[in-house]
């Protein structure tokens, strides 16, 4: 009987702040900002009109910091994660999280500088922005990124509403965005959004795009083609260069969602297959926290052409004498980019974000880079072979390997009489987060496993064999009220959404 | 070494997987998935430098840090769409929990009841604070967030007159005292789609958003889909959302949606939130709430709604419900808006949003509290008067405008003998270790006070501005 790691301790009850704590507590220290009595006591119509002055309580909870700390610690310990399990959450790369990425992104002249601080003060931070746009130009084989998408759906709409941009200057009107029917929902999602229209092309037996089948699509109308590469089945385009080459040559862009570009770290540069315009998931393929669904960072790269298009604004820097008739670098945040797109967020960058991306490459370096997409593509085809003889006739594409992740449909579980939905359910109680479900949804019953390159083979046979014994001993009564260990059972989602209740 | 240290498999688990698959090397491997691209040969990479060891990479990041003059050496006086407040030590320690920031987004409720708990007391307390009825879980920044609102707005306002979305006439009328960055994100998102966007000037004398212009503007005739104001706005001033509200929500051709941001959500401990004067829909930025300035992100976008508009919503809400055993428990709802359902028709294309900073803000205002958080805001108001009295004792500023301010303010510097512009200025304070605020134009300057700066601080500033100035 293998061992699983399955829930088995005690789950503390706590409930909601609002109705803890006596009246009047508080939990936070008041700077002394040395104010005068006489300062402290003026009420606040000394300094604003009366009539804006809020007079009905607020209704926050009155806690101290002790009930704080217990009620969020308690509450985090209903969360399963990375560090507690095997999260193979297909499309997300949940690898793991280097700690001391933390550790540096937490350095307090980092998290505590205002973005508006004159550049004189801030080249080493600029530094640090130009040097992972050149890291990243090198990795991917594009001439330069844009930081300021703060998560893959927003890097997408920056890249599409560049396409816009240049078909707008160039006069003009392509209005058709082609979308495989395997897609992520954001792709369609953001071609709407930047004033395209989708349209949506029908994959391969293969799970593929074939190249016959896209000039079906073709025609004067089309700015692009968004395509997810490895796609949401974990499997290589193989068409890709003749895609991009029939794209080119009809005038159009070649745009690669990078969701999964995890398959490709430090093997395979996207220029190579035509692509003119990417999206990284800097919280998937490099390394930083998924935080529980953000944040991000969606960092944008083009070919050369498409560089003045990019978000502002962006760093350079120019040659500056210094004070003993040195020469240096002088780095400065620009908005001199001639068709830009123009601003995406307030600031440069969700930063915090950028340096951890830019620790963790530097940690990997030259000698490591490589094996991230190599370890990936081998656990991913380890789970793709070995689950597959367990649930046989599931693999819709049994034959040739899968990249950075592989997708099972339900039909051998089913005739265990069990659902994807349940296997999920019932997997959480022996100790593992549930792949990826019901997605993509061209195949039945979807599931979909990431493993990444920070798994061991270990935990892989462990999970795979949690999957063999829920197919052949789950019963269909009990599967239902799966998961039974967790800190609460199955969620009335049904009534969630029936009779909303969005605040206590 | 036989790994790498993020990598749990040694050489031999390697060359075990490949005995397993049948394939002899690398090159086999890839050129099986990818046929005949090239694969890149990592030894000739030039930016990307050779491996680091832990203790030399952390050292690499304390040089850069101690090559930043920021912390403890500079007083910060400095806003414009982020503030710089005092982080409790408690929110750092929960939030460093694994369980907090390791998980992604919580597709499977039961196994991520902490977020949606936590996220769930941060709608609810959101909502309590801005006066609204419904806060999702978070957008990526308050420039975003207002853009979504405008899509949002002519989402909405084409409904109400029942005609199609992206229509060629919709108008957007946007207060010169929205933060002129936010204008720009609102251009991006609104640009190519035939959207029109026309500004409405701020009076002269208040710095409030202009009456009579705002009146002209929204007159019978045009289709004005949504008016955009932000409280205080970006030169510090309150606005008047009594005045605006019965303007905005005129029952002409249109009834504009009525769309509030703020950069500084502290403002609400002491003035009314925008709810109590019939906002319909709140739009700002909310890492005034126990987060880091990060320089610049990541941010927490506040998005919140009169219930009635709540499917015109972008991102995820969380929803309280029951377990099979009748117990309390949490789960994303309506997600029949979002993209990962609706595809090309959701509501917006926003996935990864600001979850974590979200949790952050509900540790925060849980520390706060009712009292605190009042004390607080209240604590801002007083530093930032005194700075200004103290500012315009010395005669050489006049104020920019005359309306109520909260924690911002804009000063016009007089002419001086040095002919010192507002960014010579800021460039002459930072040399005496003080940030002094934002240039707005040649001789405005914009300058903030909070909880982290003290009286002495605010008479450090006060007395260089005299060397400054006078020199």
């Amino acid at each position: 009987m293998p061992k699983f790691p399955g829930i088995k301790g005690m789950f503390l009850d706590e409930e909601p702040l609002i109705i803890q704590g006596s009246k009047g507590l508080s939990g936070i220290s008041m700077p002394d900002c040395g104010l005068k009595k006489s300062d402290l006591k003026k009420s606040e119509n000394a300094y604003i009109n009366e009539k804006y002055i809020r007079k009905k309580p607020i209704r926050l909870p009155e806690v101290s910091e002790p009930t704080t700390v217990r009620h969020f610690t308690r509450l985090s310990s209903w969360n399963m994660c990375v560090d507690t399990v095997f999260y193979p959450l297909g499309s997300c790369t949940m690898k793991y999280n280097p700690k001391i990425n933390e550790k540096i992104a937490s350095l307090e002249n980092i998290k505590n500088l205002h973005p508006l601080t004159p550049a004189g003060l801030v080249q080493p931070v600029l530094k640090i922005a130009y040097d992972f746009n050149k890291i990243l130009c090198e990795l991917t084989g594009l001439a330069e990124f844009s930081f300021a998408p703060q998560a893959g759906a927003a890097g997408e709409f920056a890249g599409l509403k560049i396409i816009k941009k240049y078909f707008d200057l160039k006069g003009e009107n392509r209005k058709t965005i082609l979308v495989p029917d395997s897609s992520h929902g954001t792709n369609p999602a953001s071609s709407v959004l930047a004033g395209f229209m989708p349209v949506e092309i029908k994959t391969g037996k293969a799970g593929t795009l074939d190249a016959d089948e896209l000039e079906k699509y073709i025609s004067k109308d089309v700015a692009a083609i968004m395509i997810t590469n490895p796609n949401t089945f974990g499997v290589f385009e193989k068409d890709i260069k003749k895609i991009s080459d029939i794209m080119h040559k009809n005038g159009s862009f070649v745009y690669m969602d990078g969701a999964n570009f995890n398959a490709f770290l430090g093997n395979v540069m996207v220029s190579d297959m035509g692509i003119d315009i990417i999206q990284l998931n800097l919280h998937k393929t490099f390394s930083t926290p998924h935080g529980g669904g953000g944040p991000g960072s969606g960092a944008i790269g083009v070919v050369e052409i498409l560089k003045e298009y990019l978000p502002i604004p962006y760093v350079k820097f120019h040659i500056k004498k210094s004070v003993n008739n040195k020469s240096e670098l002088f780095y400065e945040l620009a908005e001199d980019k001639k068709y830009t797109i123009g601003r995406m967020t307030p600031f440069l960058c969700s930063f915090a974000i950028v340096v951890r991306a830019y620790a963790y490459l530097l940690s990997l370096g030259r000698e490591n880079i490589a094996s991230v997409s190599e370890i990936a593509i081998l656990n991913a085809n380890y789970v793709k072979k070995k689950l597959g003889k367990i649930l046989s006739g599931s693999d819709p594409f049994e034959e040739g390997l899968c990249m950075h992740e592989c997708v099972f449909n339900d039909k051998a579980i089913e005739e265990n009489g069990i659902s994807t939905l349940e296997l999920a359910k019932i997997l959480i109680d022996y100790g593992f987060h549930p792949p990826t479900v019901y997605f993509p949804k061209n195949i039945h019953g979807a599931i979909m496993i990431e493993p990444t390159e920070t798994e061991s083979i270990k935990t892989l046979d462990n999970f795979i064999k949690a999957v063999k014994e829920i197919k052949s001993k789950a019963k269909k009564s009990e599967a239902l009220k799966s998961p039974k260990k967790t800190k609460v059972g199955r969620v009335n989602e049904v009534m969630a959404n029936k009779q909303p209740v969005f605040k206590y | 070494m036989n790994n790498f240290r993020y990598f749990p498999g040694s050489k031999n688990d390697v060359a075990k997987l490949y005995r397993f698959l049948g394939i002899k090397d690398k090159k086999e491997l890839f050129g099986k998935i990818i046929g005949d691209i090239p694969l890149l040969d990592t030894n000739i990479l030039q930016a990307l430098t050779k491996e680091k060891d832990e203790d030399s990479l952390y050292n690499f990041f304390l040089n850069i840090n101690s090559n930043i003059p920021v912390k403890n050496k500079f007083s910060i006086f400095v806003g414009g769409g982020v503030y710089n407040h005092f982080i409790p030590s408690a929110i750092d320690a929960l939030i460093s929990r694994s369980e907090f920031y390791t998980p992604y987004t919580p597709y499977q409720p039961e196994v991520s009841q902490g977020t949606l708990f936590a996220l769930f007391e941060f709608q609810s307390m959101i909502a309590e604070i801005l006066g609204m009825d419904v806060v999702n879980a978070s957008m990526y920044d308050g420039a975003e967030s207002l853009a979504e609102a405008v899509l949002a707005a002519i989402r909405l306002s084409s409904a109400n007159r029942d005609l199609p979305v992206n229509r060629k006439e919709d108008i957007i009328l946007i207060s010169e005292g929205v933060n002129p960055n936010y204008q720009s994100v609102i251009e991006t998102f609104t640009g190519g789609t035939g959207v029109k966007i026309e500004k409405i000037k701020l009076n002269g004398k208040t710095g409030q958003t202009d009456i009579s212009d705002l009146k002209s503007k929204i007159a019978i005739g045009k289709t004005v889909s949504a008016a955009v104001v932000q409280q205080p706005n970006y030169f510090g001033i309150i606005e008047d959302l009594e005045e605006l509200e019965p303007i905005i929500h005129f029952k002409g051709v249109s009834e504009p949606v009525f769309i509030v941001s703020s950069t500084e959500p502290h403002c609400f401990g002491v003035i009314n939130p925008p709810g109590f004067y019939g906002a319909d829909i709140f739009a700002g930025e909310g890492n005034s709430f126990g987060n880091y300035m990060n320089f610049g992100g990541p941010l927490l976008g506040l998005f919140a709604a009169k219930k009635e508009y709540v499917r015109q919503m972008p991102g995820r809400i969380v929803g309280k419900t029951k377990d099979g055993k009748n117990k309390d428990a949490y789960a994303f709802i309506l997600s029949t808006r979002e993209q990962h359902i609706r595809r090309g028709a959701a509501t917006s294309n926003i996935c990864t949003n600001s979850s974590l900073n979200a949790v952050r803000a509900a540790i925060y205002l849980s520390l706060c509290s009712k009292s605190g958080f009042k004390k607080i805001a209240s604590l801002n108001l007083k530093l930032a008067h005194i700075l200004r009295d103290g500012l315009l004792t010395t005669g050489l500023f006049e104020p920019l405008y005359t309306g109520d301010f909260f924690n911002e303010f804009s000063l016009k510097i007089k002419e001086n003998k040095n002919n010192i512009s507002a960014a010579g200025f800021i460039e002459e304070m930072a040399k005496k270790g003080i940030l002094a605020g934002v240039a707005a134009s040649e001789k405005v300057i914009i300058i903030s006070a909070t909880e982290n700066n003290s009286v002495s601080e605010i008479e450090e500033y006060i007395k260089n501005v005299k060397e400054v100035l006078y020199a």
